[in-house]
C-alpha cells in the first residue's frame, strides 16, 4: 500500500519536472545555476559570493517587510520604528535580521572581494565582473549611507550629517551634491523624503539588475579556479616545464662536447 | 555598418532624425531632471532659501553670565518639501498657512573676551582676557536707549552650536572654558575662535543679530560663512 503510494507520487512528480521542464527548461537551467565544480583546497570561500546574495535577498525581504510599518516623515518616522521595535509582533526580530545582517553584508562583501582579489579572480577574462561588483559594493555603501537616517534619531540624524558635510568638500560639485541630498538648504522634511526615495527605491532598482549581470558574468566564465581551468593551465606549465628540461640537457650534451663557460647557468 | 545599412541615410534623413530626436530627448529627460534637481536649482542657481528669512526670537541679553556662554533653543520656520509659499502669502491666517514645519537650531550667546594675543594655526588660540558683560546689564533689563543696544552688542557673541567641522552641535564645557564638538573633538574659546581639532576654522556667527528695546536679542538664519568669507575657512554654510 505505502509502497504503491511512493511510486505514484514519484511518477507524479516526476511527471510534473518533466512537464516544466519541456515548457520553460527550468530544471536545465536550475542545474546550471546550482552546480558548479570549485577546487578541493579552499571550497569554503567560494561560498563567500553565495553569502554576500543571501545577505542582499534577506536586505530585500525585510526591508519589504518593514515598509508595512514605517513612516517616512519626520514627526513619524521616530514613532513608527519605535512601533516596529516594541508593539508589531517580531518586529525586533524583522528589523534586527535588516539592522545586522547589513552590518555583516559589509564584512561578507570585504571577504568576497578579498577572497577574488587574492585568488586573481579579476584577471581576464573576468575583468567587467569585477567591475559591476565595484559598482555593486559602491551601491551598498550608497544604502547603508541612505538607510542610517531613515530611523531619525540623534545617532542616525548626525551620522547622515557629517557624511553629507564630508560630500559638500569635493571639488567643484561639493555644494550641489549636498543640496542635492538634503532637498534644500537645511536638513529637514525634505531630506528624510530623499532618502527614503534613494534608499527604498533607487537604489534597490539600481541594484538588482546588476546583481544579475553579476551572475550571468559568473556564469559564463566560471568560478576562477576550477577543475578545467586549473587542469588546462596545469598540463600547460607541465608541458613548458618538460620543454625546458630537453632544452637543458641538449645544453648539457653541448658543454661535454668541450665547449666551456655559461656550463653554471643553471644547478 | 555598411553591410547593415541597405538603404544609405540621406543628409536630410539624417539631419531630421538628429532635430527630432534632440526634441524627443529633451521632452523626456528635462521634466524628471529639474523635479529632482529643484532643491539644487532653487538653493545654488537662484540663490533660494528654505528657511524664513524673518526675525526670530532668542531671549534676554540679561540673562547671559559672565564667563559663560548661554545655549538658547530657537525655532526657524521652514517651508522645505511642505510649504506652499502663496497660502501662506494670501491667507496667512488658515490653518494650513499657521501650521509651518520648523527647525530646531541652537544659539550659544557669550560676552566678548578681549584678545590680547592673536593666535596662530596650532598655537591653541588666542589668549584671551575676562569677558565683559556691559555695566548697563546691572541696572535694567530692558528698555535700552539705542546707544545702550549697539554697546551690547558690539560686546556680544552670537555664535550657532554647529561645528565648522562637519556640522555636530557643539557644547560649552565649564571646566576647561571650551566649546567641544562631540564628533571629532574640535575645540573652540568663548568668543567661538578656533583652539584645536579638525575644524579650519571658529564657529560661525549670526551676522544679522539684535538687541531691541524689550531687552531680547533677535537673529536671522545668516552665518558668516560662504564665498564672501573666505577668508575664514574654505566652506559653504551648511548650517543645520
Amino acid at each position: 500500500m505505502i509502497g504503491r503510494m511512493r511510486t505514484q507520487t514519484t511518477e507524479a512528480s516526476k511527471f510534473l519536472v518533466d512537464w516544466m521542464e519541456h515548457r520553460t527548461g527550468i530544471v536545465t537551467i536550475m542545474e546550471h545555476f546550482l552546480y558548479e565544480p570549485v577546487p578541493k583546497r579552499g571550497a569554503w570561500l567560494y561560498t563567500l559570493g553565495s553569502a554576500v546574495l543571501f545577505t542582499i535577498t534577506l536586505q530585500f525581504l525585510t526591508g519589504i517587510l518593514l515598509l508595512f510599518y514605517y513612516v517616512p516623515t519626520t514627526d513619524h518616522a521616530w514613532n513608527s520604528v519605535s512601533y516596529i521595535m516594541t508593539e508589531a509582533y517580531f518586529g525586533q526580530l524583522i528589523r534586527g535580521i535588516h539592522y545586522w545582517s547589513a552590518n555583516f553584508l559589509m564584512a561578507v562583501i570585504g571577504l568576497h572581494m578579498g577572497q577574488v582579489f587574492f585568488s586573481g579572480g579579476y584577471k581576464a577574462p573576468r575583468e567587467l565582473n569585477w567591475v559591476v561588483g565595484v559598482i555593486l559594493l559602491l551601491l551598498v555603501i550608497g544604502l547603508a549611507f541612505t538607510g542610517y537616517l531613515l530611523r531619525w534619531d540623534q545617532d542616525g540624524f548626525w551620522a547622515s550629517v557629517v557624511g553629507m558635510k564630508i560630500g559638500s568638500y569635493s571639488p567643484f560639485v561639493g555644494a550641489y551634491t549636498i543640496n542635492f541630498l538634503m532637498g534644500g538648504d537645511v536638513a529637514g522634511p525634505g531630506t528624510l523624503s530623499r532618502f527614503f526615495a534613494l534608499h527604498v527605491w533607487l537604489l534597490p532598482a539600481a541594484i538588482a539588475p546588476l546583481i544579475g549581470v553579476h551572475l550571468y558574468l559568473l556564469r559564463r566564465h566560471g568560478v576562477f579556479g576550477s577543475e578545467f581551468e586549473y587542469t588546462e593551465r596545469l598540463a600547460k606549465l607541465h608541458e613548458r616545464q618538460r620543454l625546458e628540461e630537453y632544452a637543458d640537457y641538449e645544453l648539457d650534451d653541448d658543454d661535454e662536447n668541450g665547449r666551456d663557460g655559461g656550463g653554471s647557468r643553471r644547478e | 555598418m555598411a553591410e547593415l545599412q541597405r538603404d544609405p541615410i540621406t543628409r536630410s534623413d539624417f539631419l531630421g532624425f538628429g532635430v527630432l530626436g534632440a526634441i524627443m530627448g529633451a521632452i523626456l529627460t528635462i521634466p524628471p531632471v529639474a523635479f529632482v534637481l529643484s532643491p539644487v536649482i532653487k538653493t545654488n542657481i537662484l540663490g533660494q532659501s528654505d528657511v524664513d528669512p524673518g526675525w526670530v526670537e532668542v531671549g534676554s541679553v540679561a540673562e547671559v553670565k559672565e564667563n559663560e556662554p548661554s545655549v538658547f533653543q530657537i525655532e526657524f520656520p521652514i517651508d522645505q518639501a511642505y510649504g506652499t509659499k502663496h497660502i501662506q502669502e494670501e491667507v496667512p491666517e488658515s490653518p494650513r498657512s499657521l501650521e509651518r514645519f520648523t527647525i530646531r537650531n541652537a544659539v550659544w550667546v557669550s560676552w566678548k573676551a578681549p584678545i590680547k594675543t592673536q593666535g596662530r594655526q596650532g598655537s591653541g588660540g588666542d589668549e584671551l582676557a575676562a569677558a565683559e558683560r556691559p555695566a548697563i546689564l546691572d541696572q535694567k533689563t530692558e528698555g535700552f536707549t539705542q546707544s545702550e543696544r549697539e554697546e551690547i552688542m558690539s560686546k556680544l557673541n552670537v555664535l550657532s552650536n554647529s561645528c565648522a567641522h562637519l556640522g555636530c552641535p557643539v557644547r560649552w564645557f565649564p571646566d576647561q572654558k571650551l566649546f567641544l564638538c562631540p564628533c571629532h573633538g574640535g575645540l573652540y574659546d568663548i568668543n567661538g575662535g578656533y583652539v584645536g581639532g579638525p575644524p579650519p576654522r571658529g564657529m560661525y556667527r549670526y551676522t544679522q543679530a539684535e538687541v531691541r528695546e524689550d531687552g531680547k536679542l533677535y537673529v536671522k538664519h545668516e552665518y558668516d560663512a560662504g564665498p564672501e568669507h573666505r577668508e575664514k575657512g574654505p566652506q559653504e554654510p551648511y548650517v543645520v
